[in-house]
């Protein structure tokens, strides 16, 4: 212990002993003393460079029009035409609580089969390895191969699940023509391809448990259902935080397996608003507005996030 | 001399008659052609490319110039096309647009149209011009030759073909359908789910419905605007021809097709003929190849072809969906030359029947009325060359996209049940209408149809 008083004495006094006078001030005295603030520099304008300056390009852009002519691009200031697009936008309404009702459900059964996967490996004595191996296949498929997958077993016609109903002598279900149960069989793809994602992160915590506390809830006489409620769940709430954040962060811009699927369709009934964002940057080519609607994805995100982890906290907190 | 003698000196006189013919023909070729740098073209993985990769080939071999292919699926065409333009030098030296993209392009002032390139350059009178959409008039904002210069030519031309299986017609007794009442008349027969659909087409949502939704637009007399070629830009489509469309639509889809009609696609569509599941359906010219190819079809050889029906009461009507080469303005001088001459070859005779064979669908009107009509291979041809004298341009204006996503939605909800054809025709003409609106357009709509 000694060294170390010894060391911050003379780090205190340091400073006084070596005091220059008022012109060494001015120069390379504050050079050297805010150096640490310099060299905070570089990877400060990289990250401006990286994350600031597109933020900042897509708020230009959402205030503008972006026409191009003579072929070149022309930017129009025009902050409340967008504004208008957007609250005049029909199918951004669908789009908004379709999303709602995807991420609510799917980020919910993830969580659920998730944590139900890992309490369920973690108890096992051997093989655990093999289990998390077999587990993270479905997130190491890309999402073309997955859509395209899921489509041909969806297929009414010639997929896996009709054909293995109508051999029950049930008739087939029109998995994605039609607008009650379309939406289900994209939650499903999405749960089959990211449970073991929150499978990972859970199992990792599960591991991770304290066995004297666990033992001595057993001790006390806890039953399995109350040790899961009062001492599982909450030793697991900060992975159970990530898990929901990471999931919820996702789920509110799956993409790629919905446009392979149904491209947002029949209907409305499955447009989510990144297709919906797509169909307004790529294929109706309005810039100003798809930025405008990106800001208004990225806040309604922020806001779910907020609102959700404070219902969790009070959750827990109960 | 010996026999054997004999006929090893004819057949190395053969052989080195051939291989003289062939480099004189090589050499002809490449002296009109002329020796040019490599160019690259940015095409799309459709089902017509086979022919197009084959015919390629012929020119790198008989030119000796070289030409790289950038094989795209469909669905990234566009933004390859966009980043292409909008960088400072194009990596492609020919973009291959589909008909609703090329608005943007020529208005964006993004191509050298190709007579800039070589004053010279005319397209041959054989060659479809497809109701003259590769020549833009940029005053009026349309695509014309009167007034417009040539940005583009296709160098494919789909219209839709009506397919239906000619044997189980035969057997049925059932006469090659000429209306939508023929149609229904057949499902009549030999709808007979899930073992056999009626008819198929496109319900998907989006591009798919609205482009099958044509020929019953456009043969019950509706249109979606008014005369956009003089600037009127009044929405039309909420008329009683209009709703008639839909109707007639609405009732083949339910009386011949498949439960799934409102999410199938053109893969889903070509898929359903293909495995004989489906009796007849309406697919466009360049799937044809699909069904006479043994490894992909159940039903080679039993598939006949006529232009779409058309409603009893009304004509022959579709909706040209056409590709377009143009070349960038970014483009080197010497690479557009390059462009030139490609593109003098691959439209000639020669070239087009090179094409054809290889499996394309060839763009000159003579190729496909020389020896063709007496092979059966070719026996879509003849559907396809009538359907030329009615088919027509649609959404030929920069609001062509969104246009096509209101009706696109509107006709899909309609098919699924969500909105009656008087209501979604009435929302789909507002919703057009406030697009026009607001690009300043001359624009109104008629008095919304009565929704009882």
């Amino acid at each position: 212990m000694q060294p170390k008083v010894a060391l911050g004495a003379a780090e205190i006094a340091a400073p006084a002993l070596s005091r220059p006078g008022p012109a060494a001030r001015s120069g390379a005295y504050w050079l050297n003393r805010s150096f640490r603030w310099w060299s905070f520099l570089p990877a400060a304008l990289l990250m401006a460079v990286l994350t600031l300056y597109p933020m900042v390009n897509l708020v230009w852009m959402s205030v503008s029009t972006i026409e191009f002519a003579q072929g070149r691009d022309i930017w129009s200031f025009t902050p409340g035409r967008n504004l208008d697009l957007l609250l005049s936008d029909r199918v951004l309404r669908h789009a908004f609580l379709n999303t709602l009702v995807f991420v609510v459900v799917s980020v919910a059964a993830e969580m659920v089969l998730g944590l139900g996967l890992a309490l369920l490996v973690g108890r096992l004595t051997r093989g655990k390895g093999l289990v998390r191996t077999v587990m993270i296949l479905p997130i190491l498929v890309p999402p073309v191969a997955i859509g395209s997958m899921w489509k041909l077993m969806f297929n009414y016609d010639f997929g896996v699940f009709n054909q293995a109903l109508m051999g029950l002598g049930i008739e087939p279900v029109n998995w994605l023509g039609s607008t009650s149960v379309a939406l289900i069989s994209v939650i499903l793809v999405d749960i089959w391809h990211w449970t073991p994602f929150v499978f990972l992160i859970l199992f990792a915590a599960v591991e991770a448990l304290p066995v004297d506390v666990l033992e001595a809830g057993r001790v006390d006489g806890a039953t399995g259902r109350q040790a899961l409620r009062h001492i599982i769940l909450p030793l697991l709430r900060p992975a159970l935080m990530v898990a929901i954040t990471f999931r919820s962060i996702l789920a509110f811009k799956a993409f790629d397996e919905v446009y392979l699927l149904t491209s947002g369709g029949p209907g409305t009934s499955t447009e989510l608003i990144s297709l919906h964002l797509y169909k307004v940057f790529f294929e109706q080519n309005q810039l100003g507005y798809g930025a405008m609607l990106s800001l208004a994805v990225i806040a309604a995100i922020v806001a779910f996030l907020l609102v959700s982890r404070q219902a969790l906290a009070r959750s827990t907190a109960a | 001399m010996t026999p054997w003698r004999i006929t090893a000196t004819a057949l190395a006189s053969a052989t080195l008659a051939t291989l003289t013919a062939g480099t004189a023909l090589a050499q002809q070729g490449a002296a009109a052609i002329g020796k040019h740098p490599p160019i690259s073209i940015l095409i799309n993985s459709s089902p017509w490319y086979a022919g197009f990769e084959k015919v390629v080939g012929l020119y790198e071999q008989q030119t000796g110039n070289k030409i790289k292919l950038d094989v795209t699926p469909f669905g990234g065409m566009l933004e390859k096309a966009r980043n292409a333009v909008r960088g400072s030098e194009s990596p492609y030296d020919i973009l291959n647009l589909d008909t609703q993209w090329t608005i943007e392009f020529y208005e964006g002032g993004f191509l050298t149209p190709l007579t800039d390139i070589d004053p010279g350059f005319k397209l041959p009178q054989e060659v479809f011009t497809y109701d003259q959409s590769g020549y833009w008039n940029q005053e009026k904002r349309w695509r014309t030759a009167e007034g417009g210069k040539l940005m583009a030519y296709s160098p494919n031309g789909n219209v839709h073909l009506f397919l239906y299986r000619g044997d189980l017609f035969k057997e049925a007794g059932l006469k090659a359908p000429e209306t939508w009442d023929d149609v229904l008349a057949a499902c009549g027969k030999l709808h007979s789910p899930p073992r056999a659909y009626g008819a198929v087409f496109r319900g998907e949502k989006g591009n798919s419905i609205r482009y099958d939704w044509m020929p019953f637009m456009l043969g019950s007399g509706a249109a979606i605007t008014r005369n956009p070629a003089a600037g009127d830009y009044t929405v039309t489509i909420n008329s009683p021809e209009g709703k008639k469309a839909v109707d007639l639509m609405i009732d083949v889809a339910k009386k011949c097709g498949p439960p799934n009609i409102a999410a199938l696609g053109q893969s889903d569509a070509i898929q359903l003929l293909a495995t004989g599941r489906a009796v007849q359906g309406m697919l466009v010219a360049a799937a044809w190849p699909n069904f006479e190819d043994p490894t992909k079809s159940a039903v080679v050889g039993k598939l006949e072809a006529v232009p779409v029906p058309r409603p009893a009461s009304g004509q022959h009507g579709d909706a040209i969906g056409n590709w377009h080469f143009v070349v960038p303005k970014s483009v080197p001088d010497d690479r557009k030359k390059a462009v030139i001459a490609f593109s003098n070859w691959f439209l000639t005779q020669a070239a087009q029947k090179a094409y054809l064979e290889g499996g394309g669908i060839p763009v000159r009107s003579d190729v496909l009325t020389a020896d063709l009509a007496s092979n059966p291979k070719y026996r879509w041809v003849k559907a396809y060359l009538d359907s030329q004298k009615f088919a027509k341009q649609e959404l030929g204006y920069g609001e062509g996209p969104q246009v096509e996503q209101v009706l696109g939605l509107r006709l899909n909800q309609v098919l699924i049940g969500e909105m009656s054809s008087a209501a979604a025709l009435n929302a789909a003409a507002k919703e057009i209408e406030e697009i026009f609106k607001k690009s300043g357009r001359k624009t109104g709509t008629l008095p919304p149809l009565p929704e009882s």
